[in-house]
């Protein structure tokens, strides 16, 4: 025991701390497993029950219109001799407990304290969207977030094609692992990635396509599969998520916002990456998470039909934020707040019924804590120590800054 | 005769170490007189038994060791009178009591005496007296298996408080449990030295975030961050808005259990709260790195 402690650089606080915490993680899992929610009994179930009956063949129809990636998980699961939703939900809650872990690394490592990583890896287990999301309402949302953390953690490590491996395999699993997609180009521009990296995004796509087309499923209709899903739940403009359309109204000009929405966000992201393409700078890990973060909070704050779990991105990188910078510890504060009451919206069956902060009022919430990660990423860009010059910054010389930044201990 | 007045009221009195003037305990007098006075107008709400009578002479305790805090921590015998004073005439203490006959001062005197022995110097016979204090409180605790929050505008208020009740009655408490892991964790791994300003800082904060995410808590669960708001700003005098603004969340949450109303809806309240946590949490951290500075 003392030579694992010894190996690990443990004390017995840091074991206690980390055992209790697993422990309440595994209890209110625990508790929370025996719900069962809608999306359960209307999707899972009965995808289930059919992969049950039918086997691998019902990846040739078109009953499921998620990620066949997240159908092969189903089939896994069907064949299990157990019950399917506490099968399905423990899968998803030992990936909280993996991406609690995750996170912990990561912030060990950006911050180079043990002690902060240990208490996100607490904190993680404790975060209401996480376990609301596996253990109490059966998503799967934890997949893509555990590439998306396995991403940053292999960012932070200089190994930009691990990482972009790591993010293929999260647009393997989610469509929303997109909102973070500027991000990447940006770090392309300041040459922290290769264009050739990005081609794991289409390429781990279509290797997760290929048993559900070999079962059947006709290729155009796999390759669609994404749009196929954005064209369902178009009955508002924003599903229970705080976001612009809470604000100017969800239920008028359904059909045109939807499009010009969509056009809308397109135009600002363009927009933002051509001023943050403009110049050259030190790429810091905070700053990593900083441009990680404004995306996740601008892309679903304008793009139409978001739904309420679409924070759960922005709600973790929020704390890997704070843990960076705990000055900002309001941001998880607040944006986790508004996620969960989103959260609670739907599972509380409310209907068109607001919750008793409006969403409109959470809206300006969230458009505050925009502007407010939006000028940390502004100020950065701008602060003249950041800056590197443009013509004169090569991949080996940007990387010469990283190391000598690395050796005075600079994040 | 006016100058023999005029010398009167402001004529020191020693007993024993006891120094006070004529104005000190014409004030004592009249405040006491007129917190039972205050007492009495509202008394008939709610019968006078046992229990009542004796929560009634623990808040008078009550009172005097908040006072004793505060002389402590500000060497002002002003200010300790001040304390006595203010809390003798408490909106929040006079309706618990006397008027509701919630008697939270039963719990409430263990846990101030716990701080006033703690900020002593004396950690055993302290932990001793809040552990008492908490236990007691804890016993009055029922969980409720039809809403989350019984009156007091927490969490609950905000994120809905009729789904998953019973789910979220024992989730709730295993995440506070989390939270204040972690915080001991913190306090364990950094080394962090308990000053007696840190005590009074984490008092309020604990008081504060207990029943914000606790289940099924009464319109009386700001009992405790009440009276520690006030010992707070007495320390603290430009904190003035934390006592101000939880007295009226607190007397508002009474109004809306026991008149079935309020003017401004619970939900403010809530985020009121959030607010003055948030605050208190900030000085936490600011003491924090003081300490560790000076270490």
């Amino acid at each position: 025991m003392k030579k694992l402690l010894d190996k690990y650089q443990l004390d017995k606080a840091d074991i206690l701390y980390l055992l209790a915490m697993t422990a309440i993680g595994l209890a209110i899992r625990g508790i929370l497993r025996v719900v069962t929610t809608v999306d359960w009994t209307t999707y899972w179930d009965p995808w289930i029950a059919d992969l049950k009956e039918m086997g691998f063949a019902y990846l040739a129809t078109d009953r499921y219109d998620y990620a066949p990636s997240f159908v092969y998980i189903l089939w896994v699961i069907s064949k299990l001799p157990i019950n399917p939703m506490t099968a399905y939900k423990a899968v998803h809650i030992v990936l909280d407990f993996v991406a609690a872990g995750v996170m912990g690394r990561i912030v060990c490592k950006v911050t180079g304290s043990k002690c902060k990583g240990i208490i996100t890896y607490g904190l993680m287990l404790i975060i209401p969207t996480i376990w609301a999301d596996s253990a109490l309402w059966a998503q799967c949302d934890i997949i893509f977030m555990l590439f998306v953390l396995l991403c940053f953690y292999e960012l932070f490590e200089e190994r930009p094609g691990q990482a972009m491996f790591f993010y293929g395999l999260a647009f393997a699993f989610k469509l929303q692992s997109l909102f973070i997609f500027p991000f990447l180009v940006i770090l392309w521009v300041n040459k922290r990635i290769r264009i050739q990296h990005f081609l794991w995004i289409p390429g781990l796509y279509f290797l997760s396509i290929i048993p559900a087309w070999i079962a059947g499923r006709p290729l155009i209709e796999l390759i669609n599969i994404y749009m196929a899903q954005g064209a369902q739940d178009v009955w508002s403009l924003s599903i229970k998520w705080a976001n612009i359309y809470q604000i100017i109204g969800n239920q008028y000009f359904l059909l045109e916002y939807a499009e010009a929405g969509t056009w809308l966000i397109l135009g600002i992201l363009m927009c933002v990456m051509f001023a943050m393409a403009q110049k050259r700078y030190r790429i810091t890990n905070e700053f990593i998470v900083q441009m990680a973060l404004f995306f996740a909070i601008l892309t679903p704050y304008f793009l139409p039909h978001m739904h309420e779990r679409y924070g759960c991105l922005a709600d973790i990188l929020a704390v890997l934020y704070a843990m960076m910078n705990w000055k900002r510890f309001y941001i998880p504060l607040v944006q986790i707040l508004m996620s969960f009451t989103c959260y609670m919206a739907y599972l509380s069956h409310l209907g068109d019924q607001e919750p008793t902060i409006y969403y409109g009022v959470w809206a300006l919430a969230e458009l505050a804590l925009l502007i407010a990660v939006g000028l940390d990423v502004w100020r950065f860009m701008t602060n003249p120590e950041n800056q590197l010059p443009l013509s004169e910054t090569s991949l080996f010389e940007a990387f010469a800054v990283r190391t000598e930044d690395a050796r005075e201990g600079r994040q | 005769m006016d100058e023999w007045l005029r010398n009167l009221i402001v004529k020191k009195w020693k007993i024993k170490a006891l120094e006070f003037s004529f104005l000190d305990a014409l004030l004592a007098v009249c405040i006491t007189g007129t917190g039972v006075m205050l007492r009495l107008a509202v008394n008939d709400y709610t019968p006078m038994d046992g229990q009542k009578q004796a929560g009634l002479l623990l808040e008078l305790f009550l009172i005097i060791v908040c006072a004793v805090i505060v002389h402590d921590y500000t060497g002002s015998r002003n200010k300790a009178f001040l304390t006595y004073a203010i809390l003798a005439i408490y909106p929040t203490l006079v309706a618990n009591g006397a008027l509701w006959g919630q008697n939270s001062s039963q719990y409430a005197f263990p846990l101030f005496l716990g701080l006033c022995i703690l900020e002593r110097g004396e950690r055993l016979r302290g932990a001793v007296a809040l552990v008492v204090g908490a236990i007691l409180a804890a016993v009055r605790l029922k969980l409720s298996a039809a809403t989350l929050n019984l009156g007091w505008p927490n969490l609950y208020e905000i994120i809905g408080k009729s789904m998953f009740v019973e789910l979220y009655n024992q989730v709730a408490l295993l995440c506070l449990l989390g939270i204040l892991f972690t915080i001991a964790y913190v306090f364990v791994k950094k080394r962090i030295a308990l000053t007696r300003d840190l005590i009074l800082r984490l008092f309020l904060f604990l008081a504060l975030l207990l029943p914000y995410l606790a289940p099924s808590m009464p319109a009386s669960a700001g009992f405790t961050a009440d009276i520690a708001a006030l010992l707070y700003c007495m320390r603290w005098p430009r904190k003035f808005y934390v006592p101000m603004l939880h007295l009226i969340v607190s007397y508002s949450s009474y109004a809306y259990v026991i008149n079935g109303e309020t003017k401004l809806p619970m939900v403010l309240y809530a985020v009121i709260l959030l607010a003055l946590l948030a605050d208190t949490g900030i000085e936490i951290y600011k003491e924090i790195i003081k300490i560790q500075r000076s270490d």
